[in-house]
């Protein structure tokens, strides 16, 4: 496999997580929104550093509103981590490989770019039609993983496929737990039933609510939800689980000692975590650790497969050898 | 009522289908019949099954304007152009005979030149040519061939006479429309293909691989080809990523090569530099290779000439073939194949006036009106001046691009190009037609069963080309009773 096309491949995968995990970010900030008791406020700044994009965010925006936050992320083409913008890239990367892929996968991508295209604006007036046009993205989405796994075969391609979305998918959960940062709940009695419902909308917007319940428990108590969302092995969204599916996936790869280190060290490092304490600081900074250990497991990936391509000099210095 | 095809007349050209008399031909009979059992909801359900079956299959093409680059989807006729098995048999001869002596020639232009000495080919036009590579000189690829994928260019004037228009050598394209109009028509008139002898098409990307699979300087190993694309932004980048799925071979781009100092050329994989043996080159001479040709090519691979001089990797079409494929040389093949194999053409090139000689220049110039007039090395249609259609002005313009670059422009008569019905609306028109055979050569010659019928959509229109409003239609070779 070309250097260049794993990297397309994988980089195609990341696009449509992070639209997918963008659009569900979005949905559980307006339930929270929504569910904001008296008294509480919430802090879109905290919002957007835990999506990661305050700075880019300030470069174009002066105040941090609900309205221009969503725009930016929603249809924004200046923010490549808007979903119109990681949908529209998806697209793009597919055209240059379009030969590794089943047939019709290029006719739903394309079907989830045009529907995005055609609806962003409508998904910015207001949040009832923003929760029509998010869901309508990400079962659109869904629609394309489903034909992936129905209709590939398991070969090299898909497996940087995985790569790319295990990877997206378990940095993307960190934010979204990260949501609950941005409230800051008064001191009195009711606090503790808004937080509950706080990290049920958290559940509800990575679809995990129902297996939570069966799972762990009816009552929805901040430690056991982040557990839960971070370490549990079997339900797909959490961290532990894409480190899974990440380390299966190296393992049928060439050379696959040094990023497979690095997924163990994010592993063992989430494993010694502990999650009683969620208030937002503490919880906050694990968030943190477990993102920059994703990252070094990015740059481990990055440089052991895709760098022949990447690197212009590299090429000067296989021709000096 | 009368039936589709009773309603069609064929105009003043030689039609395909229909003889003088307006009975069809003997090879388009089964396919009349089998029209006229349909009525218009049928025909437009058939268009319509087409239609969503191009969508589905994603056949496209890139149109460059300057709103951007769009992908079109591909103008399918749904009536096939028809030729009798025993017309194509003479026709492929004169295909073979003719690749066979074009690489003779090419051979011998970067080598002795004996072409020039024993008088036959004008040292002025060599010198003139624009695709002659001084850097190829002295070589000689494997078999002696330099074109191993030709798209030769057959119009049929208003006798019935079937002409060689021109000869496209450098990176001739459409072969991959050829092969989808054949696998929509399959799905259109199943019934026509289990009761008429059409003969198959399909056979040509294992015919391709064949062919360069021949060149790998390695033996004894699986040789490991490429199909080298400029990119998703050329035109013709549906048909790079089509080829390369149907033999198998690795779709890549320049920057995906690399040559190393043992003048080998590599792709960079995820498991590291894997020696490549046989490139099928989808981007000019020009950008092949920046160390050789422009530097300034961001699509080609250093060192790639140093790698394919020195016996390492096979060039499919060998740099500099382009030197038979300019419409000045066109004017000699005739000679050419004399020269080479002591034969005289099978298929006739269309007569040609050289400006480079004063006194064809000053009938040129006295009959712009009357003639199609083309630059030598423009491809897709553009640059040329049809003199009939053409405004004063234009003509006017034409006359002095002649007389400041003589060399670079040659001219025929205009050609009563043949027609064939086509679905136009509900009912049938003629419209005029090409056909582009493509002819393989390495260690054997091959020769597409037909090849691509290029159709001018526009009634009275001359211009085939895709890019310029141009369709096609399925080309069957059938094997009937005469």
């Amino acid at each position: 496999m070309l250097s260049r096309v794993a990297e397309s491949l994988y980089w195609m995968a990341r696009y449509m997580e992070r639209a997918e995990n963008t659009a569900r970010f979005i949905n559980s900030t307006t339930q929270v929104l929504l569910d904001l008791p008296r008294g509480a406020s919430f802090g879109w700044d905290t919002l957007l550093k835990v999506a990661g994009l305050d700075a880019l965010y300030h470069k174009h925006y002066v105040t941090a509103n609900e309205a221009d936050i969503m725009r930016f992320m929603i249809m924004d083409e200046r923010n490549p981590g808007s979903i119109l913008a990681s949908i529209h890239s998806a697209r793009e990367n597919t055209r240059t490989f379009r030969e590794v892929l089943p047939m019709e996968i290029w006719e739903r991508i394309n079907d989830l770019y045009l529907y995005t295209r055609d609806n962003a604006a409508r998904a910015t007036h207001g949040r009832s039609q923003s929760y029509e046009v998010l869901n309508g993205i990400i079962e659109r989405r869904q629609s394309v993983i489903g034909l992936l796994v129905g209709s590939m075969s398991h070969d090299l391609a898909y497996q940087f496929l995985q790569l790319g979305r295990n990877l997206e998918r378990a940095d993307m959960t960190t934010r979204i737990i990260d949501v609950n940062s941005a409230v800051n709940l008064p001191e009195d009695a009711t606090s503790d039933m808004a937080r509950e419902r706080l990290w049920m909308s958290t559940l509800n917007a990575l679809s995990a609510y129902q297996m939570y319940r069966q799972h762990v428990g009816v009552h929805v108590e901040g430690p056991l939800v982040a557990k839960y969302l971070l370490t549990d092995p079997h339900f797909p969204r959490t961290v532990t689980h894409c480190l899974g599916e990440i380390e299966n996936t190296l393992s049928v790869l060439v050379d696959y000692q040094i990023p497979l280190q690095a997924a163990r060290t994010a592993w063992r490092r989430l494993e010694g975590m502990n999650f009683d304490d969620v208030s937002p600081a503490v919880l906050h900074e694990h968030l943190d650790q477990i993102q920059a250990d994703l990252g070094n497991l990015h740059d481990a990936i990055s440089r052991k497969y895709f760098s022949l391509h990447q690197n212009a000099a590299m090429q000067e210095q296989s021709q000096s050898q | 009522m009368n039936t589709l095809t009773q309603d069609y007349t064929s105009g003043e050209f030689f039609d395909e289908l229909i003889a003088t008399g307006g009975q069809p031909r003997v090879a388009a009979r089964a396919l009349f019949e089998h029209l006229d059992a349909l009525d218009a909801a049928d025909l437009e359900e058939r268009r319509q099954a087409v239609n969503a079956a191009i969508m589905t299959m994603g056949i496209t093409f890139t149109v460059y304007s300057e709103a951007g680059n769009i992908d079109r989807a591909w103008p399918f006729d749904i009536i096939p152009r028809v030729m009798s098995k025993k017309e194509w048999m003479r026709i492929e001869a004169g295909l073979k005979q003719r690749l066979t002596a074009l690489n003779l020639f090419i051979n011998d232009l970067y080598n002795e030149q004996r072409v020039v000495k024993d008088g036959v080919f004008p040292i002025e036009v060599l010198a003139g040519s624009k695709n002659f590579r001084a850097q190829c000189q002295g070589m000689t690829p494997r078999f002696g061939v330099w074109a191993h994928v030709c798209g030769t260019d057959l119009v049929r004037d208003g006798d019935g006479t079937v002409y060689v228009l021109e000869d496209n050598l450098r990176v001739p394209s459409g072969v991959s429309y050829m092969l989808e109009n054949r696998e929509l028509m399959k799905r259109l008139f199943p019934e026509l293909f289990h009761s008429s002898s059409i003969l198959p098409v399909d056979d040509y990307p294992a015919r391709l691989y064949d062919t360069l699979a021949a060149l790998s300087p390695r033996k004894g190993t699986r040789p490991v080809v490429v199909v080298l694309t400029p990119g998703i932004f050329n035109s013709a980048y549906f048909e790079h990523s089509y080829l390369a799925q149907k033999m198998g071979a690795v779709l890549v781009e320049g920057s995906d090569l690399v040559v190393r100092k043992d003048d080998c050329v590599y792709m960079k994989t995820i498991s590291g530099l894997r020696r490549v043996d046989v490139i099928y080159r989808r981007i000019d001479d020009d950008f092949l290779d920046p160390e050789a040709f422009r530097p300034d090519s961001a699509l080609g691979v250093k060192g790639l000439m140093r790698a394919w001089r020195a016996g390492n990797v096979g060039i499919a079409n060998a740099p500099g073939a382009g030197v038979a494929d300019d419409k000045v040389v066109y004017a000699f093949i005739p000679k050419v194949i004399k020269y080479y194999l002591d034969q005289d053409p099978i298929i006739p090139n269309v007569p040609s006036y050289l400006c480079m000689y004063e006194d064809e220049k000053d009938y040129v110039l006295a009959n712009l009106d009357k003639l199609v007039v083309k630059p030598a090395n423009e491809s897709g249609g553009y640059g040329m001046l049809i003199g009939p259609r053409a405004t004063p002005e234009e003509r006017a313009q034409f006359a002095e691009l002649i007389q400041a670059n003589p060399r670079n422009y040659m001219a025929q008569p205009t050609l009563a190009l043949s027609t064939a019905p086509t679905l136009i609306d509900d009912h049938l028109e003629p419209r005029h037609l090409d056909l582009r055979p493509f002819i393989l050569q390495s260690d054997q010659l091959y020769c597409t069963t037909g090849g691509l019928t290029r159709v001018a959509m526009k009634a009275g229109s001359l211009i085939v080309n895709s890019s310029q409003g141009g369709g096609a239609k399925d080309t069957w070779i059938v094997d009937v009773e005469e």
